[in-house]
């Protein structure tokens, strides 16, 4: 127990490290730095003037937004953009595959372009024979969809190698990281799933813990400011959308006889349910809200803690127009604060990859109810 | 705004990504993990459960081992008593066959005695009868024929000087 605690401490100090690391890759970008004392300063001043060669005014919630958001090349800091490739097919019914790097600066190619206004704002879109823009089937591997795939494969190496350490040592304690790994896996395993689940929780175990561990390692990733991670995977919702929809579907396909009868002829008074089925139409949409509420929590939580961050590191640009001194002060207050706030937010994804996981296995518990006695 | 939008690309990949993952870890991963982890866990507590039984049996071991000994010193005790016993009884023995033998050898000693003495008186008395009629004849030397009668009433004499001694 003493070492588990001492590793989720390595934990926070390398993820601190990891946010130091981006914050110094930020401020080497600036190639013009001033002579002034405060380091900070020097730092936040020469991205400012980036910022002002590219866009005039600081648009706080553009900017936000734009970090939040997708995008389809990886912009790893200023204009150094990882490439990925762009998959779409056209109204015609015609695939066209080729690398993010071609649309860069808003050119077109092959009939598409990343729109700059309107409903399909920063996506591609294709121009059709009437000269209208529409937006083409888009199945592009974006900065999120790739970054999906770095965590699933984090995922894999950190599990596999709990395997490989067991396949060799097999009745050696683990030490170390393995240790702390091996107790997260004995909580989650004795302590969630058998406790809810008792006999079933072999058969459900591996969903359960594949969706935690994928959660936690895509909400670390989505702390560390350089390029593996970086990316708001989950404070979007189309990620926790699937992570609820596949929930969803193994609540529902392993509920019970009794599930059902609970849902659709509740034992509550006839008047009830009968001339006007209305626990019944509460049931069928309680079905629905659970992995809705799971889908929400997790996104609205991550996303918050991105947000959070960026608005703090906001500030700093925002008040740099009342000079020297109010901006080495913001910058002092704001960056302390994003510290505090991404080190909360190692304990946030943690948590939230928890309860995520946590309710998952107590709605499917719920769904396994026996007929009593 | 595409956060909030869900976005039909990503949530195919998301998806192919995810099934993909669980898939692949639920295949070869977190059976084989679990599995393991219950296998030590059992193992563990069967380590626990068979120090606890040895040392439950070295205890009884050495309970045993204890009254092994004791019974052993008891034994030894009895034995030599049954000994010390047994020496005593030998000895006792020993002395009453010897007395015994003693006692035989005493009488049978006293009985040929006794018979010798009667021989000898009887020889004796042979001896003085017939003297005593040698002196006899001598003294009377006619009248006293080697009669019967004659040594009948010597004998009858002798035994009444004997029955006076």
């Amino acid at each position: 127990m003493k070492n588990g605690v001492k590793y989720i401490w390595m934990t926070f100090v390398l993820w601190v490290w990891a946010l130091n690391v981006g914050a110094t890759g930020a401020s080497v970008v600036g190639n013009e730095l001033q002579q002034i004392e405060d380091g900070l300063v020097v730092r936040v001043d020469s991205v400012m003037q980036q910022e002002e060669q590219e866009v005039k005014a600081f648009d706080p919630k553009a900017t936000i937004f734009e970090h939040l958001g997708d995008e389809y090349g990886w912009t790893i800091v200023g204009n150094v953009t990882i490439p990925l490739p762009v998959i779409v097919r056209d109204n015609e019914g015609g695939w066209h595959l080729f690398s993010s790097s071609r649309l860069t600066g808003g050119k077109t190619y092959d009939g598409f372009h990343v729109a700059h206004e309107g409903d399909h704002e920063g996506k591609i879109v294709g121009v059709d024979t009437f000269g209208n823009e529409y937006r083409p089937y888009d199945f592009s591997i974006t900065k999120n969809a790739f970054s999906v795939m770095i965590s699933a494969l984090i995922t894999m190496l950190i599990v596999f190698s709990l395997v490989r350490f067991y396949r060799n040592k097999k009745y050696k304690a683990p030490r170390r990281g393995m240790g702390g790994l091996e107790m997260i896996v004995e909580m989650l395993y004795k302590e969630v799933i058998v406790s809810v689940l008792g006999k079933e929780s072999r058969r459900y175990a591996p969903y359960l813990l594949t969706l935690f561990f994928f959660i936690f390692v895509s909400n670390m990733m989505g702390l560390v400011a350089v390029f593996p991670g970086g990316a708001n995977v989950m404070g979007n919702m189309s990620i926790t959308l699937v992570l609820a929809l596949c929930t969803f579907v193994v609540i529902n396909v392993s509920g019970t006889k009794e599930y059902w009868k609970e849902i659709f002829w509740p034992d509550v008074p006839l008047g009830l349910k009968c001339p006007v089925p209305l626990l019944p139409v509460i049931e069928i949409f309680g079905v629905f809200t659970k992995p809705v509420a799971l889908m929400i929590r997790l996104f609205a939580n991550m996303l918050g803690g991105h947000l959070i961050v960026l608005v703090l590191i906001s500030l700093i640009f925002l008040f740099s127009v009342m000079g020297q001194v109010v901006l080495g002060i913001t910058t002092v207050f704001s960056v302390s604060f994003a510290v505090f706030m991404n080190l909360i937010h190692v304990l946030i994804g943690f948590i939230q990859a928890y309860v995520f996981m946590l309710l998952s296995t107590i709605f499917i518990g719920l769904a396994r109810v026996k007929k009593e006695g | 705004m595409s956060l909030f939008t869900p976005e039909f690309g990503l949530v195919f990949w998301m998806l192919v990504v995810f099934l993909i993952l669980f898939g692949i870890l639920a295949k070869y991963a977190w059976p084989a993990i679990v599995r393991m982890m219950d296998e030590r866990a059992d193992f563990i507590d069967k380590g626990v459960e068979y120090t606890r039984e040895a040392k439950r049996d070295r205890e009884k071991a050495q309970e045993e081992a204890k009254a092994l000994l004791a019974e052993a010193h008891r034994q030894q005790l009895e034995v030599l008593q049954q000994t010390e016993r047994l020496k005593r009884e030998m000895i006792a023995d020993a002395r009453k066959a010897a007395e015994n033998e003693a006692k035989q050898v005493r009488e049978a000693a006293n009985l040929s005695i006794e018979q010798s003495k009667r021989e000898a008186e009887l020889q004796l008395r042979k001896q003085v009868a017939s003297l005593s009629l040698q002196i006899a004849e001598k003294v009377m030397r006619k009248d006293l024929a080697t009669d019967k009668t004659q040594m009948e009433m010597i004998g009858r004499l002798l035994n009444e000087l004997e029955n006076k001694e």
